[in-house]
């Protein structure tokens, strides 16, 4: 029976099948609640890298859909995601973004709990509770799974889930590794954030984005800021992974991989669009941590559902704060050993690039924020929107490595995939459902 | 050596108030007005203009509510960045300014820190309002510390260095200059 529901309901707000989408998702309250729970609550959530909890004690302040959590670092070492709201009355235990302490005192009556969440000193415990508490039982909340794969720590709500690892798949760890082959990452000081009148889901498809380059950031090229060419170049790749994870962008030939090589070798020469790509991706041991495929990408991954990694150095996060805003948070990871020139170079582009002042992100919000207006006129929100950009037309090519990819113009695969992916959250009741009814990543045509 | 305002005498505080408010008063214009050429070229060619990012702290973490020179920043700008900034608004497609936004900018309690013969350093309370389109609102209030510097008999801006009251920026963006 529930089967019956599931494959009828294949179409329901997104038809991958004709690339239509039902724009009412991005305005819909219950469709927002669903996502709390379905998807949010479900997922494996970026909390903070490691470097940004270096001692007992130290925290950072996150969320998992509107659920807020302390991610901190316990006296044994370990990292704790603890849910923020006292088992007293419900008051936050926490009210600072960051910093260190020595345990969570709430401001409302005094309980007190330990960093990892045990609940460790209740004032009045004899004189008014007459000892009659059993404070093992009155913890704080916590996440049900915490893990980190190469410093990014991730948590997830339940306790069904698939092993972090399992769930980002080739293709989740390939993202990660992107960035984590630049070196040992850490944290630069300070977390960019801002708020935009958009739905969530608007500002992650965006990442996917190759078309909007030449327009929506127009002011940016055409003052020289980024090159035209290698901001929105014709060769595009595409990676589709499972639970709806995908890396869409920029993608070179093995064979100008090799042009750039032994160009290199031989001292220079005339410059191509995608140097400052290839020069990254030179050095055998990068090669070997991405594979054949992955170092020839370099699109944009999305860990499933709101972590975008960009193809430098940094992550931002698409926290939802209502069907209607969204704040982007940018961490900035560098090497620990980059030379001090270097160093003050990427955070000098992550400061000029992204953020609300960005050069290029300035131009972002209005957009997402008119998107989401649109879905909410009574009758505007019956129009559908047009997801279909080349679809039909690419083709899913294996790799002995497995690293099966699409190889294409400027297209609108990762879009669909994300869409595709997000119903089939929402449609199921519990991971066991997710698992067992979840599209395969797509081969042949698409 | 720059002396503090507190050891010169009420004409000296007078005159270089009274100079110090009437160039704040006529850049925040010209930064309404739009006329952001003449703005940049009212910046020494070694200005620094920077926005930490600020966050909610503890009473006993506040040593790091703000984060240090050198770190991330909502703007860490010199000439050429800042120009990049003005000559971006005039080139078409930056359409976080176009529609443009309507700002009004309000400088208050001017207060001079210090000063010698060649700069005087102010400290001041801003208010810059936004509104653009049919109905967009965006308020952002903070404390500036600015330094002017006298080159060939006029002044100009040599450091802006802006700290937000906000932690998370309620705006979408932040198209405008400070």
């Amino acid at each position: 029976m529930a089967a019956t529901m599931i494959a009828t309901d294949r179409t329901r707000w997104f038809n991958a099948d004709t690339g239509v989408l039902d724009r009412r998702i991005f305005s819909d309250r219950d469709v927002y609640q669903q996502e709390l729970q379905r998807i949010f609550a479900r997922a494996w959530n970026f909390m903070c890298h490691e470097s940004q909890l270096p001692q007992s004690g130290s925290f950072f302040m996150n969320y998992i859909g509107e659920d807020q959590v302390i991610v901190v670092r316990d006296r044994a070492g370990a990292i704790n995601v603890l849910l923020n709201s006292c088992s007293h009355r419900g008051n936050s235990v926490c009210r600072a973004e960051q910093g260190r302490t020595n345990s969570f005192l709430c401001a409302y009556h005094g309980w007190n709990y330990d960093l990892d969440g045990r609940l460790v000193a209740i004032p009045g415990q004899e004189a008014f509770y007459r000892n009659d508490v059993d404070k093992a039982k009155w913890g704080l909340g916590k996440a049900a799974q915490v893990a980190s794969y190469r410093g990014f720590v991730f948590a997830t709500l339940d306790p069904t889930a698939p092993p972090l690892e399992d769930y980002l798949g080739w293709v989740g760890r390939l993202g990660i590794d992107m960035l984590a082959s630049n070196g040992e990452l850490e944290v630069v000081d300070g977390i960019q954030k801002n708020r935009l009148k958009c739905n969530w889901k608007l500002a992650v498809d965006n990442l996917y984005d190759w078309y909007h380059v030449k327009i929506s950031h127009g002011s940016a090229l055409r003052i020289g800021y980024a090159p035209e060419e290698a901001m929105a170049p014709m060769s595009q790749m595409v990676i589709l992974g499972e639970y709806g994870h995908g890396i869409g962008g920029p993608g070179i030939t093995q064979a100008e991989l090799d042009e750039y090589a032994a160009r290199m070798q031989s001292g220079g020469g005339e410059p191509k669009w995608y140097d400052m790509m290839a020069a990254r991706r030179l050095d055998p041991r990068v090669q070997k941590m991405l594979g054949p495929v992955g170092t020839r990408s370099f699109g944009h991954p999305n860990i499933f559902p709101n972590l975008w990694i960009t193809q430098f150095n940094q992550v931002c996060l698409r926290v939802p704060r209502g069907p209607f805003e969204t704040e982007l948070w940018w961490f900035t990871l560098v090497p620990k050993e980059l030379p001090e020139d270097q160093r003050r170079l990427a955070i000098y582009m992550a400061n000029h690039t992204f953020g609300p002042a960005g050069l290029l992100e300035q131009d972002d919000g209005e957009n997402w924020s008119h998107s989401t207006r649109g879905a909410k006129g009574a009758v505007t929100q019956r129009l559908p929107l047009n997801y279909a950009m080349g679809r039909g037309h690419d083709r899913v090519e294996a790799d002995p490595s497995g690293q099966s990819r699409i190889e294409t113009v400027v297209n609108e695969h990762g879009q669909r995939w994300t869409y595709q992916s997000w119903q089939e959250w929402m449609q199921a009741d519990s991971w066991q459902e997710l698992m067992a009814h979840h599209s395969p990543v797509p081969s042949g045509v698409v | 050596m720059m002396s503090a305002f507190e050891s010169l005498d009420l004409q000296q505080r007078m005159l270089l108030t009274f100079e110090a408010q009437e160039f704040l008063y006529r850049e925040a214009a010209l930064l309404d007005e739009r006329r952001l050429d003449e703005w940049l070229a009212l910046c020494t060619d070694d200005i620094h203009y920077w926005m930490p990012i600020r966050r909610t702290t503890n009473v006993k973490d506040l040593d790091s509510e703000f984060t240090k020179p050198g770190a991330m920043a909502y703007f860490d700008d010199d000439k050429r960045t800042l120009g990049m900034r003005v000559q971006r608004l005039a080139v078409g497609r930056a359409w976080a300014e176009d529609p443009p936004s309507r700002t009004r900018h309000t400088v208050s309690n001017v207060r001079v820190v210090s000063a010698d013969a060649n700069e005087i350093l102010v400290a001041l309370n801003f208010h810059l309002y936004r509104t653009r389109l049919e109905s967009e609102e965006d308020s952002w209030i903070g404390r500036r510390e600015d330094l002017l510097r006298r080159e060939n008999g006029a002044l100009k801006l040599a450091r802006r260095h802006i700290f937000l009251d906000q932690t998370v920026i309620l705006s979408q963006n932040m198209s405008n200059l400070f």
